[in-house]
């Protein structure tokens, strides 16, 4: 169980988690790994959400090649 | 009689003549574009200006027409700054064109409508170039000014909205001459780093003039090659910009640009927490049906449950163990029946029982049944009645005639 790389990630393994939760076939056992692993995302997922700081930084345009270089 | 004099003489005359004539030195000349050519070495335009009942010739050198926003073209209606004069090589009438302006049409509008024609049919609107927004980008890119207040807007909404993506401003003017290249080289600047996966270009408001620099080519042909979703955020609700045409999206604010460009904190919220609570009733719905499926296996495994069970095998055991005792009665009813019959035959049959009517059974010396044929005179025998025994000693043995058995 790794962590995922983003919010987006994280969520869509939440939704298949969901999902695989909901067959029928899938028994406690591995429903209580899915939960653990899912607890886990969503701890990560609201940790994002809460992030407070926005960050801001400045790139030099000046070391880019002439606009009409690039093409 | 004049002098003679030479043809050069004639038309340096004609030219000093008109040359100092101050209305012809200056003057501002109605009429339409024919016969427009731009010689492609020099640059120096070549046309005609005509209108219903005449036409001049004129020249534009190429330092002027340089300078035009926009491009001539034939049938145009224009209104020029020119110089009328005499080409004296050719003794030509012509006027030397400086500037040159639409007639009835501003000339930036007319330049823009150009430009617009030109790249649309070159497909740099085309729908199918448009690039999908990243639904959460890590890193923005904006080329905007750093003191502007679209910056402001932009990290205000950002915060607001979205605060876990990174900002990277590609600060530019957004102002002046030398703004379009600027903004065009942030473009591909940001585009090129590989560290942002959106670009807002963006100018908080200002008058049209202001917002003039975003119809540059420069800038319309950067957007166009640049591989990362862009989207053009040049405040002004009304007009449209070429950038806006060549975006991906167009926002109307720098404010609306900050909100198409990342997802909303407060909705990622809800969809997280109902996710959350899906995901808690799914594994508490899993959890009590397995609870239910203990208990009815343990009620089942339970002593009443066993005593049932025990009750239910005593039952069965009972009804066999009287089907099988009426199996053995009935048997054995059956054998007793066969018995009887079987010894009724045989008292029948028995030799003693005839005794009874008055036979006698004819023995010998040893006790042993004999016929009376094996008998001879003189040998005793015995006949055995039903109640006595006696000794008899054969006198005579005679054939019996058949005919005298017979009475």
């Amino acid at each position: 169980m790794r962590a995922p790389k983003s919010f987006e990630e994280g969520m869509t393994r939440l939704e298949s988690i969901l999902d695989q939760m909901q067959q029928p076939e899938t028994t406690l056992a591995e429903s209580v790994k899915l939960y653990a692993e899912a607890a886990s995302l969503m701890d990560y997922c609201h940790g994002t959400l809460e992030k407070a700081t926005l960050q801001l930084d400045e790139i030099d345009a000046q070391r880019a090649p002439r606009p009409d270089a690039a093409h | 009689m004049a002098e003679v004099i030479s043809v050069s003489a004639l038309n340096q005359y004609v030219k000093n003549l008109l040359d100092v004539n101050d209305i012809l030195f200056d003057l501002a000349l109605r009429g339409e574009i024919a016969n427009f050519v731009q010689n492609a070495r020099s640059g120096h335009c070549y046309f005609s200006l005509r209108d219903e009942a005449a036409s001049v010739k004129a020249v534009m050198f190429r330092s002027d027409a340089r300078r035009l926003g926009f491009r001539p073209e034939e049938g145009m209606k224009v209104v020029v700054r020119c110089r009328a004069t005499l080409y004296e090589r050719d003794g030509a009438f012509q006027v030397y064109v400086n500037d040159m302006f639409p007639d009835g049409i501003g000339s930036a509008q007319l330049a823009f409508e150009q430009l617009k024609a030109k790249l649309e049919r070159e497909g740099l609107f085309a729908p199918e170039h448009k690039k999908p927004l990243p639904p959460f980008p890590k890193c923005i890119g904006l080329v905007t000014s750093k003191t502007g207040a679209a910056l402001q807007d932009i990290r205000n909404v950002i915060g607001r909205r979205w605060p876990a993506v990174r900002l990277l401003l590609c600060p530019v003017n957004v102002q002046g001459f030398e703004a379009a290249d600027e903004i065009a080289a942030a473009i591909t600047r940001l585009d090129k780093s590989g560290l942002v996966d959106e670009i807002i270009v963006a100018r908080g408001g200002g008058s049209r003039e202001d917002l003039w620099v975003f119809n540059a080519e420069v800038i319309a042909r950067a957007a166009y090659h640049c591989k990362t979703p862009l989207i053009s955020a040049i405040g002004h609700e009304i007009d449209f910009t070429i950038l806006d045409f060549v975006a991906d999206q167009r926002a109307p604010t720098p404010s609306a640009a900050a909100e198409l460009a990342v997802p909303d904190r407060i909705e990622q919220r809800r969809k997280l927490c109902t996710l959350e609570e899906n995901i808690h009733n799914c594994i508490q719905f899993k959890l009590s049906l397995c609870y239910n499926r203990l208990e009815q296996t343990e009620q089942q495994l339970s002593r009443a449950g066993l005593q049932a069970a025990v009750d239910e095998r005593g039952t069965r055991l009972d009804a066999l163990s009287e089907r099988l005792q009426n199996a053995i009665r009935n048997k054995m009813q059956a054998e007793e029946l066969r018995l009887k019959h079987a010894a009724a035959l045989a008292a029948s049959l028995n030799p003693y029982g005839v005794l009874a009517r008055g036979y006698a059974m004819v023995q010998d010396s040893r006790g042993k049944i004999c016929l009376p044929d094996a008998l001879r005179p003189g040998q005793t025998c015995k006949l055995r009645g039903a109640e006595r025994r006696v000794t008899c000693t054969v006198e005579t043995v005679e054939e019996l005639d058949e005919s005298t058995q017979k009475l």
